[in-house]
């Protein structure tokens, strides 16, 4: 005698596999959500491609009147910034990530990791308005000392204003730094106890377990942080923004007003009216979006295999 | 004293400084945002639109309204996305696709937030033809996704393999063991995670900037443009007049504390909801 399935058991089916779609379905959409981005961008940019084709990466002139678009004074722009931020913040965020996991303890090391948090969680256009009205101010003083110092009649004259790449490195250096900071420090954290142990049972003083055990142990999964780090501090918009000055030209000096690909598009996007203008922008935005996510998938395999080793 | 203990002790000294830096550059930019910002703080700056041009006085209490609409509607649409994808890569924990999900949605949350501005108005937008909270909603949506997929599947991988493989040995289907036992066991940590995401998207202004562009007016109409905290900072702060300039640092602060009242929220009354249960 076959058995009828009971109008509980059918909607428990129906209710099973409206679960399995549901699951599929979203998983689907995150997935094409990259391709939707990447071809939404290469289609309205188009008219950018026409009028300039490949060379639009390496044009150094930016000029919306005679409606000439090149994206170098950008990306010199992004890389400077990016790296320089980098370049400052690491050692600090590599003394802080050893500090909380070797130094402090638990008790010291629960409110500063709270701290970092909430400095991470600060929203962007906040540190931009931090920056603006008393970084800036700070850089502008400090530019004028510098001028004087070299003997700069032109930067004592031009660099009264403070923003500028100068500016922008260091509120990104500022912003990244938590970031960077608790990231190191989760790889700091599966260095095994044994290993440092075993040094430490040998007569090495803390500082060189550090150095000789436990910093070759996570060589890999650092570099990755890094990269990470790096690619937050390529695509930061609205503090950058506010301070780096939009300008236009290949910048000469630190002290040069610049723009970043972000910082260009945020400055520019409602001002442009031509077709090509605007497509040259979205351009920047499909070569940031482009930078960003091979950044962010190199860095996920890096340490992907840090923690494999 | 050898020159290795002299080491020891100065690089110990080095990594607590700049431990002790970290604290220091945050409490100085505290320290600006609540001076600089209570100081203009009154009831007017709650409850008025801002004033006309010319006047003083006025408030932002249309950029309050939108930060709460934009919030709350991206956070709706991104949810059922954000937590099945989650679910669908903590079920298939392994395989290949589940993997490919998973990194896919790291990658997404690496995505400059002026990108998805500028997709958030090609694909909007430009489309129809007009700014409207909505589409910035939308936009926000797309950063609201990844983060909560990556927190549900965090959390879910939480829950004890044993009391899943109890419901699977009484005869439950996957989907009832996802829903009455995994999620009720994980609701607190998806609900913290819901939370941690809103307050991320609630400071953003990049995706704003283009989608909901800002409005002078009180507007409940998600189909219009709309102001909002972030958007109304970065506007003030970038013009000449030293009473808007005022205006941005005090909206600053009520961003601040609404971000940290979130992140509060989640940290802590999902704590006390989880003793509770206990």
């Amino acid at each position: 005698m076959a058995v009828q399935p009971s109008r509980s058991d059918r909607r428990e089916l129906v209710r099973e596999r409206a679960f399995t779609a549901a699951g599929l379905t979203a998983a689907v959409a995150l997935v094409t959500t990259i391709v939707l981005f990447l071809v939404q961008l290469f289609i309205t940019s188009r008219a950018s491609r026409a009028a300039f084709g490949i060379p639009f990466l390496w044009r150094s002139e930016w000029n919306p009147v005679t409606e000439q678009f090149g994206a170098l004074p950008m990306i010199i722009g992004t890389l400077i910034t990016g790296f320089g931020a980098l370049l400052i913040s690491t050692p600090f965020a590599l003394g802080i990530a050893i500090f909380l996991a070797d130094y402090a303890g638990k008790k010291a090391a629960e409110p500063v990791k709270y701290l970092i948090g909430l400095l991470g969680g600060l929203p962007s256009v906040i540190f931009g308005l931090w920056g603006l009205f008393v970084l800036v101010p700070i850089v502008s003083r400090f530019e004028v000392w510098f001028g004087k110092l070299v003997g700069s009649e032109a930067l004592v004259a031009s660099g009264t204003t403070g923003v500028g790449l100068l500016a922008a490195i260091l509120l990104l250096a500022i912003m990244i730094l938590p970031f960077s900071a608790s990231l190191i420090l989760e790889s700091l954290l599966v260095v095994p106890m044994e290993l440092k142990e075993g040094a430490l049972a040998l007569g090495a003083t803390k500082w060189d377990t550090i150095q000789n055990v436990e910093l070759p142990y996570v060589r890999r999964s650092m570099v990755g942080a890094l990269v990470l780090s790096l690619g937050r501090a390529l695509g930061e918009t609205m503090a950058v923004t506010m301070v780096i000055g939009n300008g236009m030209r290949l910048p000469h000096s630190l002290f040069d007003p610049a723009n970043t690909l972000a910082s260009a598009i945020a400055n520019q996007f409602l001002e442009a009216t031509s077709p090509v203008y605007i497509a040259s922008l979205i351009q920047l935005a499909l070569i940031l979006f482009v930078i960003a996510i091979v950044i962010n998938i190199a860095a996920r395999v890096i340490l992907r295999r840090g923690v494999q080793q | 004293m050898t020159a290795r203990k002299l080491k020891n002790s100065l690089m110990g000294f080095l990594v607590a400084a700049s431990a002790g830096l970290l604290i220091a550059v945050l409490a100085v930019i505290v320290w600006h945002i609540f001076i600089s910002g209570v100081r203009y703080l009154n009831w007017d700056f709650f409850t008025k639109a801002p004033a006309p041009f010319g006047e003083s006085g006025g408030g932002v209490f249309n950029a309050i309204v939108g930060t709460f609409l934009i919030t709350l509607v991206a956070a709706a649409i991104g949810t059922p996305f954000g937590m099945f994808a989650g679910i669908y890569v903590a079920e298939h924990r392994g395989q290949r696709f589940a993997d490919i999900v998973r990194l896919c949605a790291d990658a997404l949350q690496g995505i400059p937030s002026i990108v998805i501005g500028i997709f958030g108005y090609t694909f909007l937008v430009a489309r129809f033809r007009s700014y409207s909270a909505l589409s910035a909603s939308v936009a926000l949506a797309f950063m609201f996704v990844p983060t909560t997929a990556r927190v549900t599947e965090e959390v879910l991988n939480l829950v004890p393999s044993g009391l899943k493989e109890a419901a699977y040995a009484l005869g439950a289907r996957r989907s009832s063991v996802v829903w009455n036992v995994s999620i009720k066991t994980a609701a607190a940590g998806i609900t913290s995670g819901l939370l941690t995401s809103m307050a991320r998207i609630a400071g953003e202004t990049a995706p704003l900037l283009f989608t909901a562009f800002g409005s002078r007016y009180i507007e409940w109409n998600m189909l219009r443009p709309m102001s909002a905290l972030p958007l109304q900072i970065y506007i003030y702060a970038s013009s000449p007049y030293p009473a808007l300039q005022q205006q941005a640092w005090s909206a600053a602060f009520v961003l601040v504390l609404l971000i940290l009242l979130l992140q509060f929220g989640a940290k802590h009354l999902i704590a006390r909801v989880l003793r509770v249960k206990a």
